[in-house]
């Protein structure tokens, strides 16, 4: 009678495990659906998507402009655009690309395009474009190229980086000068302990924890030349994270960064809460919208050591039944025309060689908001991808884990680090 | 005739059953079935994965973040349980009463109920903040001298998330019991009285006795609820689990490891699956102990 009860079970187990060793399809897949099977002069014509991430209503009409001048250059063309909103983006494209219905071009950031250029769900844009690389910059080309993978996968669209804010009110109050203010990590640290001191620990200058891109800067050596072990647990790394321990221990840093996001940074800034913060070339107009009273009293100044590089593209989907009209609406978006047109309504910079003339990013009118842009505009000639693509989220939010036990003091600031770079390989090679 | 209506008898029911069952076996038995699959497997959200045998099982034994998460999610229910099933039950006694103005009371504390899982989260972020309301009052009447980090201590944390679920859980609890309580009759706590049982002991052994049900069916609910926790930690942690992830949940785990284009949705799965059964046993457990209680 057992026995007769246990069939129905172990049927079902055996088909479980059976389904489960033949439904799903090998990662190790190494087929090269990624070179393109058309060149740059193939003629354009027929049907075409493009996607873009929360771009409606703001720039709904520039985007249709760009779109309208596509199809007249392009006579046969019709492009069909979908704007995806900003929450869950990623989730969507992930949708998308499980399901086979990824759009012909897609906005993807490195990150994202990563798993699935891995996956030959993008195509090799540098191979069917041999002008690619004279006209871009160099910085947002190689942000599409990945250790291990041969090839580019996408055109950079538009790029940012961070600049340093920092409130003037607040120094003044201290005895600190905001028009002269920290321009090394050990400065800052100096600086945020004479806020602390002198407003009887009422006020911060700090509110982040460190991250990867903080190790790049102090000259650690995140990941291998092979792109498959992580080697961020060096003495430097460990060093840093005493800094940053010794300097909460001692109530320079608010003690709720253990459990903030990372935006808390600039959110607390907006706040008037904290005394410095990092931000794009724009961010100023954003802390004076949402708080008038930091009108005025917000002072920019060039990032910390090697400012972040952050980039947006637009790849090419592998299945795309119109390569030639994919692969040229790509190129016509990220042209240097339409970058520079777009940038000028957005306060993004555009990632094209031949940008990088206009008076308009390089010239500043006077106004601190224009004084920003200018700043962060040069900031890019120097800017670098401080964080590898092959960090994904789990990977990150645990190395974040490990950093917040040593800066509160839960465990040493090496065995933290041992910790994340285990948890890191055991993830990268999974 | 009598033929077709034999006939009809046969399908019928297949036909009346097929949407239903259709329904159940595609959106509840399946993705079950897929979920003890994808256990076995090193799957991602795209490109597929491979059997892995039991090495999902054999990664969580030496998880350390598991071994929090369950802690966690075990005392969350250690200490919910008794209050959620206990004050609910006073709090019901009290507002049954037909007095003027009780649907006042009774409202008020139902208001956290209807009150978004997330919206009361965050306002007990700023509440509870370094720089909120306690810490701040608390300050002002020199009761501390500096805050207190109810958002960035691991345990403090944890005790904040558990009021939180406390205090949103009263007043839904206390609507079950009302509904229990008009159940027991009022003839019983008449006979009580004439026989000169006092207030407390009529509570004891009369309405004890006759909501039990409900309290096991109830014990029942808040163990569940309790060991899937998610929306309080994660919010009030600000989607990190607290210092060192230390405050995570198992949902949390889930979540943290399924997400995103690199999400490893084989060790998700096992995690679900370690969920399901430390799910099921309080359940079995206090379902079994509501039987010997009945039948004794």
């Amino acid at each position: 009678m057992r026995s007769r009860r246990l069939i129905p079970v172990a049927a079902l187990a055996v088909a479980a495990i059976t389904l489960a060793g033949c439904g799903l399809g090998s990662s190790d897949d190494t087929s090269s659906d990624s070179k393109p099977t058309v060149d740059a002069n193939t003629k354009v014509t027929g049907e075409v998507s493009l996607q873009t991430w929360a771009l409606k209503p703001k720039f709904t009409s520039y985007v249709e402009g760009v779109v309208k001048a596509f199809e007249a250059k392009y006579p046969g063309t019709k492009v069909t655009w979908l704007d995806q909103p900003g929450d869950g983006y990623d989730k969507k494209v992930l949708s998308q690309a499980s399901a086979g219905q990824l759009p012909d071009v897609v906005n993807l950031p490195p990150d994202f395009a990563l798993p699935l250029a891995k996956q030959n769900l993008l195509l090799d844009v540098a191979a069917a474009d041999p002008k690619l690389s004279e006209e871009y910059v160099e910085g947002g080309i190689q942000a599409y190229q990945y250790q291990g993978q041969n090839g580019t996968f996408g055109y950079p669209w538009y790029l940012n980086t961070d600049i340093d804010y920092w409130n003037s009110a607040k120094f003044t109050a201290v005895g600190l000068d905001a028009k002269n203010p920290p321009k090394t990590f050990d400065e800052l640290l100096a600086a945020a302990k004479v806020m602390h001191d002198k407003s009887g620990g009422k006020e911060y200058l700090m509110s982040r924890l460190p991250g990867i891109g903080d190790f790049t800067n102090a000259g650690v050596k995140v990941l291998s030349d092979d792109g498959k072990t992580f080697t961020f647990n060096t003495p430097e790394a460990v060093a840093l994270l005493e800094k940053y321990r010794a300097a909460y221990q001692a109530g320079y840093l608010p003690r709720d960064i253990l459990t903030q996001e990372y935006l808390g940074n600039s959110k607390l800034f907006t706040q008037g809460k904290v005394a410095w913060t990092t931000g794009g070339g724009n961010a100023i107009q954003d802390f004076q919208k949402d708080n008038p009273s930091l009108k005025g009293k917000v002072v920019a100044s060039p990032a910390l050591d090697t400012p972040p590089l952050y980039v947006q593209g637009l790849s090419v989907s592998a299945k795309t039944k119109n390569q030639a009209a994919a692969i040229a609406l790509a190129r016509f978006v990220t042209n240097a025309e339409n970058q520079a047109a777009f940038a000028k309504i957005v306060n993004i910079f555009p990632s094209t060689k031949a940008s990088g003339g206009d008076p308009y990013f390089s010239k500043s009118d006077g106004t601190p908001e224009s004084d920003a842009k200018v700043l962060a505009f040069a900031s890019l000639a120097k800017a670098k991808s401080l964080q590898p693509a092959v960090i994904s989220g789990a990977t990150n939010d645990f190395i974040n884990q490990q950093i917040s036990l040593a800066i509160a003091g839960k465990v040493t600031s090496k065995a933290a680090l041992d910790a994340a770079v285990a948890k890191a390989n055991q993830l990268l090679t999974q | 005739m009598r033929k077709g209506v034999r006939y009809q008898r046969w399908f019928t029911p297949w036909v009346l059953v097929i949407p239903a069952l259709a329904w159940l076996l595609v959106f509840n038995l399946w993705p079950s079935v897929n979920t003890v699959i994808l256990s076995f497997t090193n799957a991602r959200p795209i490109g597929g994965g491979s059997f892995v045998g039991l090495k999902n099982f054999e990664t969580l034994l030496h998880d350390e973040q598991l071994r929090y998460a369950l802690l966690n999610s075990v005392i969350y229910m250690v200490v919910c349980l008794p209050f959620l099933t206990i004050f609910p039950l006073l709090l019901a006694v009290l507002v049954e009463k037909k007095l003027p103005g009780i649907t006042f009371f009774r409202t008020a504390f139902y208001t956290p109920v209807v009150a978004s899982a997330v919206v009361v989260a965050l306002i007990w972020q700023w509440i509870l903040d370094d720089r909120g309301l306690v810490n701040g009052l608390a300050e002002k009447l020199g009761v501390i001298s500096g805050p207190l980090p109810f958002l960035s201590d691991q345990w403090l944390l944890l005790l904040s998330a558990i009021s939180l679920t406390i205090w949103k859980g009263l007043g839904y609890y206390m609507i079950i019991y009302l509904a229990a309580l008009g159940n027991v009759g009022r003839e019983l706590h008449e006979a009580a009285a004439v026989d000169g049982a006092s207030p407390l002991r009529r509570f004891i052994h009369v309405t004890i006795p006759g909501v039990r049900g409900t309290m096991v069916l109830i014990s029942i609910l808040i163990s569940v609820s309790a060991l899937r926790v998610f929306s309080e930690l994660f919010i009030l942690s600000g989607g990190k689990g607290g210092p060192g992830g230390r405050d995570n949940s198992v949902v949390m785990l889930i979540q943290q490891y399924s997400q995103g284009f690199e999400g490893n949705l084989g060790y998700a799965s096992a995690l679900s699956i370690v969920l399901f059964f430390v799910t099921v046993v309080p359940m079995l457990v206090l379902a079994r102990l509501n039987r010997k209680a009945a039948d004794a």
